[in-house]
């Protein structure tokens, strides 16, 4: 009697489950939750976990929760494309959303096109395919953009120093970040300044010392460098050690908020397209609420990639209206324009040309030592992109 | 002089790495490959330390005691099971027990990059060592710590009856345990010294340079040095660092940054080719691998 109620209850729970499933919005994620570049993942999708938990808290969309999936691809190419394959084939979800290396980002592709089911980069840098003229099912929140970050950033420098400097260029030893920095180097040249050979420092580099002498040598009085934080950071700081004494500008990794009161160097500036939390904006304030209550693993102001991309979520599938197929989603997603709250300089607008956004807009900051605090140096600056 | 001080600082990092590695396989023949996970599990135990105390006196020594605790339990409660098995079973052992301490970092840790000297209050500053050459404070300690380490380790290995004890059961571990040694005392020993020095190592770099799952791969950088110089020989670990930091930094120098990813493997491949044993190895000990 008591296993045949136990087996009642069982299969209740596995109904119960079922219909929950079957009225929810599903989607799914790969993400590089574990492995060696995790810290630069992980925080942005514990911040889009948050999002749509209170989403769903909230009543969901329409009365539908969001059924967020969330596999570990530990950056590694095959087991992103061994979870795009179950998220499609077995989880049927409705839109997939990377949050990984570059590297994993061919085998989901591949996959999300044979299916017919959008593909989100919601933490890595975008893939050319999101720029105009946009590919079809693939779209991109994230803050980086090629080619206009270096444009920027070089602007800012110009601003800041003329053209009649010597530029430092460091990269890591990835496609990526490579390309960025040889691009900037043409782009400099082209403006009158005068670049060093890039940089490429290998991942992972036991000391960065070697690597800056090279820079500190060739006379550098300004460092750009576009690379995962880890480069950035330890780079400059191997110069500093050394004596240095120029002035060095990274791209604004999610890390970049707790860096910059660590390192409190006024010569150290990032550039980025997302607020900082030290803003304090109502949006920094709700994520810092939803972090407290969860209970969240790493820092809210680590977030804001994660709940950006949450953003987008929600108003794609508001759009696309229930039932929704992945056609539908697709079809939302080709036409939104999503109020960021000040995570962003503007909104994120997507056309069927455009999976990127129309504008990026870039803010540069740096640490006041006289304050204690991070400044402003350079408020939001626009680029259209064409 | 910067290049000479750059070399001797990344020889000092691959070389107290490395004698974790010689040590292991020096008395117990078994190859360590989650060295790189221990080293890493050294540092985050300072990362815990710290988050208790704030002085580095109390931090630093109670991390490396329990380093030190944590290679002796690595021995008796896995290593010990594999104890008249194929060394290729230990070996995958090793492999596994890396994979599982991964794992349980990022769950008791998160993956999140983390700076054991901020709470500590330790500030790593600039130091000229030699004309026109600058380094950081802490390398300067690593530097002094790996001199001293070696210093230590010779002198235990060659004078003390504890070290005596250690080679005989290295040289010949039936003959030893005929003789009355206990040999799982000796390799619980030697693995709870291998994890100290690795952490040591790990802690270092971390106060240095921070913290994050990166440092495997900087634990893997040095075993090229440890073979290269003879896995059984601590003055080939010392030597073969040096060849491999030597030659690293003088190709991102001279020649392409990206090299120095390469090259401690293709040294690796060319002394296996020219002499698997390694410059101060001896034959008897790679048949034996």
């Amino acid at each position: 009697m008591i296993s045949r109620t136990i087996a009642l209850a069982a299969a209740a729970g596995l109904l119960g489950t079922a219909a929950g499933a079957q009225d929810a919005y599903r989607i799914g994620l790969s993400g590089a939750l574990t492995g060696p570049v995790a810290g630069s993942y992980a925080p942005a999708i514990e911040g889009l976990q948050l999002y749509i938990n209170r989403l769903n808290e909230g009543g969901g969309i329409d009365g539908h929760p969001v059924e967020l999936i969330v596999l570990d691809d530990s950056g590694e190419p095959s087991r992103g494309a061994t979870n795009s394959r179950r998220l499609l084939g077995q989880e049927e979800v409705v839109l997939m959303i990377n949050a990984s290396l570059s590297s994993t980002y061919a085998p989901m592709m591949a996959d999300a096109r044979r299916a017919g089911v959008p593909l989100l980069f919601a933490a890595s840098a975008c893939p050319a395919e999101v720029y105009p003229p946009a590919e079809p099912l693939l779209f991109c929140t994230t803050a980086f953009a090629a080619r206009y970050d270096s444009q920027a950033t070089l602007d800012f420098i110009e601003a800041q120093a003329g053209t009649d400097i010597s530029l430092g260029l460091s990269a890591m030893a990835i496609p990526l970040s490579r390309g960025e920095i040889e691009a900037a180097e043409g782009l400099a040249t082209e403006r009158g300044m005068r670049p060093q050979a890039p940089t490429i420092v290998p991942p992972p580099t036991a000391d960065y010392t070697p690597f800056a002498t090279t820079i500190s040598q060739a006379g550098a009085d300004w460092v750009y460098s576009w690379a995962p934080w880890v480069t950035e950071v330890r780079t400059f700081e191997a110069l500093r050690r050394l004596g240095w004494e120029g002035e060095y500008i990274a791209w604004a990794h999610l890390e970049a908020e707790g860096e910059l009161a660590r390192l409190q160097d006024e010569g150290f500036y990032a550039i980025g397209a997302n607020s900082l939390f030290a803003e304090d904006l109502p949006v920094h304030q709700e994520i810092r609420a939803a972090a407290e209550a969860a209970g969240a693993t790493y820092a809210p102001d680590q977030m804001a990639e994660g709940w950006i991309a949450g953003l987008v979520i929600d108003a794609a599938l508001q759009s696309a209206g229930w039932p929704a197929d992945a056609e539908a989603v697709n079809a939302a997603m080709e036409n939104l324009n999503v109020d960021t709250q000040g995570l962003r300089g503007g909104p994120i607008e997507w056309t069927p040309e455009n999976h990127f956004r129309a504008t990026q807009y870039y803010r540069v900051y740096r640490w006041n030592a006289d304050e204690g605090a991070i400044d402003v140096v350079q408020d939001w600056a626009a680029y259209t992109v064409e | 002089m910067q290049l000479v001080a750059n070399i001797i600082v990344l020889s000092a990092i691959y070389a107290l790495i490395s004698c974790g590695y010689v040590l292991i396989y020096r008395v117990s023949r078994v190859l360590n490959l989650a060295h790189g996970e221990l080293m890493m599990v050294g540092a985050y135990l300072l990362l815990m330390t710290a988050s208790f105390t704030s002085n580095p006196m109390v931090a630093i020594p109670v991390a490396a005691i329990l380093s030190l605790t944590m290679g002796a339990l690595v021995y008796l409660l896995l290593m010990r099971r594999m104890t008249g098995e194929s060394v290729l079973a230990a070996i995958l052992t090793t492999i596994a027990l890396g994979i599982l301490l991964r794992g349980l970092i990022v769950i008791f840790f998160s993956a999140a990059h983390q700076y054991p000297a901020v709470p500590l209050g330790i500030h790593s500053s600039s130091v000229q060592v030699l004309p026109g050459a600058r380094i950081s404070s802490l390398s300067l300690i690593l530097v002094i710590v790996t001199a001293l380490v070696y210093a230590s380790l010779f002198a235990f290995l060659r004078l003390s009856r504890w070290g005596l004890r250690m080679r005989a059961a290295g040289q010949n571990p039936l003959l030893a345990a005929q003789r009355g040694i206990n040999l799982h005392g000796i390799y619980a020993m030697v693995w709870a010294i291998a994890m100290f020095t690795g952490s040591v190592a790990g802690m270092l770099i971390s106060l240095d340079a921070g913290l994050d799952q990166t440092l495997i791969m900087i634990g893997l950088k040095a075993f090229p040095a440890a073979l290269v110089g003879g896995l059984d020989s601590l003055l080939g670990a010392l030597i073969g660092s040096l060849i491999v930091a030597a030659a690293e930094v003088l190709l991102i120098q001279y020649v392409n940054p990206l090299l120095a990813d390469v090259v401690p493997f293709l040294i690796l491949i060319v002394m296996l080719v020219v002499r698997p044993w390694g410059l101060f190895g001896t034959r008897e000990a790679l048949d034996r691998v």
